[in-house]
């Protein structure tokens, strides 16, 4: 249906890896194992194995209905819901992005804002970013792909410098394991969804994809890789604090940078915050790629006019935000917008379209 | 007809007409001592030899048995002579050097004697990019010399060179040069059609269908791969690209190309190949730190001088007490003066210029350092950079990093390190966007393609460079047809 993307603006079925775990690994990983340690205390891994598990379910779905309906979302929201009610549900989904662009944005400039820059002014540096975005954006999805995959190659090195602190970790803060009911770590599962979010951008951008088929295997890595880097984060930071300290730490993992000392660098965390802003950025790109993508679709708005368009709504909206208090509302209204999405109306969706298509089928008999 | 053949005189008339302006149009009277037929030669004087029209024309037109037009091939001893009746052609072959002959009263029909003058310098050593080992021969301004040189390298049939005429004014001529059945059609049909839609009127040099013909106008980095080896070309051609010469530039052009081959030397292949890729990787290592050595030294000073240990904190509280200046204007000072030193020793001839070059660096360097202006430590860092961005092999891209520096100097200000990442998005983000002749520049760093990372960062050995380049899709894409597989010898086997 919408396989009218020229082959020379898709993109290898390997990328795909980059995309979605860009997508994961965004400003979340920076304070998740806070989040997820307040219900199930040092546990608290084994909820992120569940989530990753849960991720790789929804993946699957996805692939599936993906192929049913051989397009994007807005195929499948025509597929099983027909024309009219389709529009009303893909237009959604423009607001959703705008949201989590702004969640990303804003809640990065607190982490400069409280790390580096105290004073620095919001809409001035979101300005900077969102004009950085959409020039990103105006290069096509080859662009958004290939922001995506040098952030996870440019700053992996920090990921591999944590290692320095293990000397100074306990592990025994790990122990005794399964002194949490199950309950506490399924609560904790749901809170470790909005650090595992983004995956969902799969469903708009698989029209773009070399060889679709091929990239099941890229995109379930992507996700195992995320998972994997959470639980190491999180190992890492339940060892490093005492359970009563990382309370008090709104971003471990930003406060574990601080024990990495070189030569000629002291006070790591300036380097690795700003250089999370290589890490966000593709978060921004694909955000505003799939809110544009869809007004074009259903609007029929030129891609370029509306990507301006979102990126002056978020610009406005980034800048009204200002006190911790909004900017963790934000959070919240966002991680349970991507959690009710994600893993209540994707299973939904993938049920209906199983029907969909079980009716449709039943019909071309008769 | 009558009314066509009318207008052609006309045509001719006023030819000749605008060429009697100019005085060294000749216009001659002779005749023919054996059968008295007058005859006419019509030349430019400064286009033509003129010992070839007294020795290999005028004494076999005199004295031979010369009664019309047609003889002219059996008695004249030239190689180049064509008999034509379209006017039209008169004005072309009289400006290319040709000596025009007309039977006075058939003019009608007329005769084109090649006697260029050739007026050009030799071979030379490669100046631009000199290297120590291999060939010592650069290109000079002459077309055909150069596609000579390349000839002598690639002697098969295969080879094929085409050329097109540009410019209204300059008519320069311009080779195309490829290897049929390796090159992509794709990538020669994209040159020819960009040098054929080329609009201007004076090309004097390969550097105007550079800027003319990139994918990108607005960008400050080099499309197109410029050489002036003779090696260079012949090897790229064999890789499977295509190569643009153009008469009266001593500069070949080359693509489709990528960012990395800006910042290979070709005398990387004529060294063993650890010793070149430890080269490459110094070279790109300079680049990043040339860019960014004096960014980060405003970014740390201005805004996080927590990130440096206390240790080398005193040595830079000290270097920098006495300066009543901020970072940045200590850097803009110096990064200025050097590029003034740059900009001046290049307009200068050599000689002057290494003088001003030693006393600029080493007397205002000092003076500067000494009257409190800037501090020694950013003195040795600029000059690192400086010094850094001249191991560059290819001048253009030497220019282009230059420039790089202060974009990402006022952002380092603006926001510290913050703004150097969003600086450096920007640049990553323009060459991610950016192709060369339709193929991406970035590659194989993206699209990431691990078979052309054998030369990229590093030079893998030659039997490892079996496949060529995937970027140009070549149609035959292996280099060599690999032996049959060698048994692995244990130790002492024969």
């Amino acid at each position: 249906m919408n396989s009218n993307v020229p082959n020379s603006k898709k993109i290898s079925p390997f990328l795909v890896f980059f995309l979605i775990h860009t997508m994961q690994s965004g400003v979340g990983i920076l304070g998740f194992q806070r989040i997820i340690a307040k219900t199930a205390g040092y546990d608290a891994w084994m909820s992120i194995i569940l989530t990753g598990l849960v991720v790789h379910i929804l993946l699957w779905m996805m692939f599936k209905m993906l192929k049913i309906a051989d397009g994007d979302i807005t195929s499948i929201h025509t597929f099983v819901l027909g024309k009219k009610i389709g529009k009303i549900f893909s237009s959604f989904f423009i607001l959703y992005f705008c949201l989590f662009t702004i969640t990303v944005l804003r809640s990065y400039i607190e982490v400069v804002q409280v790390w580096m820059f105290p004073e620095l002014r919001t809409f001035w540096f979101t300005l900077a970013l969102l004009i950085l975005a959409i020039y990103i954006v105006f290069g096509g999805f080859r662009t958004v792909a290939g922001i995506a995959f040098f952030s996870i190659i440019l700053p992996f090195y920090i990921d591999v410098l944590f290692v320095v602190i293990i000397p100074y970790s306990d592990f025994t803060n790990l122990l005794p394991i399964f002194d949490h009911s199950v309950k506490e770590l399924l609560l904790a599962s749901r809170d470790m969804s909005f650090t595992l979010l983004g995956f969902e951008t799969l469903l708009f951008f698989y029209p773009f994809i070399q060889n679709p088929e091929r990239s099941k295997k890229w995109a379930h890595f992507g996700a195992l890789f995320s998972t994997m880097l959470c639980i190491y984060l999180a190992i890492l930071a339940f060892g490093f604090f005492p359970e009563a300290q990382l309370q008090k730490n709104t971003w471990p993992t930003l406060a574990m940078w601080k024990i990495i000392k070189l030569p000629f660098v002291e006070r790591f965390e300036y380097i690795g915050v700003s250089n999370w802003g290589l890490v966000i950025l593709p978060n921004i790109c694909i955000c505003l790629w799939c809110a544009s993508r869809l007004a074009k679709q259903l609007f029929s708005i030129r891609q370029k006019t509306s990507v301006t368009a979102i990126a002056i709504l978020c610009l406005i909206a980034t800048s009204l935000i200002s006190t911790r208090g909004q900017i963790d509302l934000l959070t919240t209204y966002t991680g349970k917008v991507g959690f009710y999405f994600n893993f209540i109306y994707v299973p939904l969706l993938f049920a209906g379209t199983l029907i969909a298509k079980k009716v449709r089928n039943r019909e071309k008999h008769t | 007809m009558f009314n066509l053949f009318k207008n052609k005189n006309a045509e001719k008339e006023s030819l000749d007409k605008i060429l009697a302006k100019s005085d060294d149009y000749k216009c001659i009277d002779y005749f023919n001592q054996k059968t008295n037929v007058s005859f006419t030669l019509k030349f430019l004087t400064t286009l033509i030899d003129e010992k070839t029209v007294q020795e290999s024309i005028l004494p076999y037109l005199l004295e031979e048995n010369f009664k019309e037009i047609d003889d002219a091939k059996e008695i004249i001893p030239l190689a180049d002579i064509q008999i034509s009746e379209d006017i039209s052609q008169i004005e072309d072959k009289l400006f290319t050097g040709s000596v025009l002959l007309t039977v006075n009263g058939k003019e009608n029909k007329f005769c084109f004697l090649g006697a260029r003058k050739e007026i050009g310098r030799n071979v030379s050593l490669p100046e631009v990019e000199f290297s120590v080992i291999g060939p010592k021969e650069s290109f000079v301004e002459s077309l055909d010399q150069n596609l000579n040189l390349i000839r002598k390298r690639i002697p098969v049939k295969e080879l094929i060179m085409e050329k097109l005429t540009v410019g209204t004014l300059s008519k320069t001529k311009v080779a195309i040069l490829y290897i049929d059945g390796i090159t992509n059609p794709e990538n020669v049909d994209t040159v020819r059609q960009r040098i054929e839609d080329i609009e201007f009127d004076e090309i004097t040099d390969s550097s105007y269908i550079v800027q003319i013909i990139s994918d990108n106008q607005n960008s400050p980095f080099p499309q197109l791969l410029d050489t002036e080896r003779p090696d260079r070309i012949s090897a790229i051609l064999a890789e499977g690209k295509v190569a643009i010469f153009v008469d009266g530039s001593p500069h070949a052009l080359i693509g489709p190309t990528t960012l990395v081959e800006f910042f290979s030397s070709f005398e990387d292949y004529y060294l063993n190949w650890i010793l070149s890729s430890f080269f490459r990787l110094i070279r790109l290592f300079a680049v990043v730190f040339s860019i960014l050595v004096t960014p980060v030294y405003v970014a740390t000073l201005s805004y996080h001088y927590e990130l440096i240990p206390q240790d080398l904190m005193n040595t830079l509280v000290a270097s920098r007490r006495a300066i009543p200046f901020p970072p940045i204007l200590e850097a803009l000072f110096l990064e200025l003066t050097i590029e003034l030193l740059r900009e001046a020793g290049a307009r200068l001839p050599t000689k002057v210029g290494q003088t001003i070059g030693i006393v600029g660096g080493i007397v205002i360097g000092t003076a500067s350092v000494q009257a409190g202006l800037t501090s020694n430590i950013l003195l040795i860092f600029i000059a690192l950079a400086a010094l850094a961005s001249f191991t560059t092999p290819v001048y253009r891209i030497g220019n282009t990093i230059r420039l790089m520096r202060f974009p990402f100097l006022l952002f380092a200000e603006l926001w510290g390190l913050l703004g150097i990442v969003v600086c450096f998005s920007f640049l990553l983000t323009h060459l991610i966007r950016l192709t060369s002749l339709g193929r991406p520049y970035l590659e194989p760093l993206y699209p990431p393609r691990m078979q052309d990372l054998k030369d990229a960062f590093i030079r893998l050995s030659f039997d490892k460079q079996r496949k060529r380049p995937f970027l140009l899709n070549t149609n035959q894409p292996n280099r060599f047809h690999k032996k049959a597989a060698k048994d692995k010898k244990d130790i002492e086997d024969e």
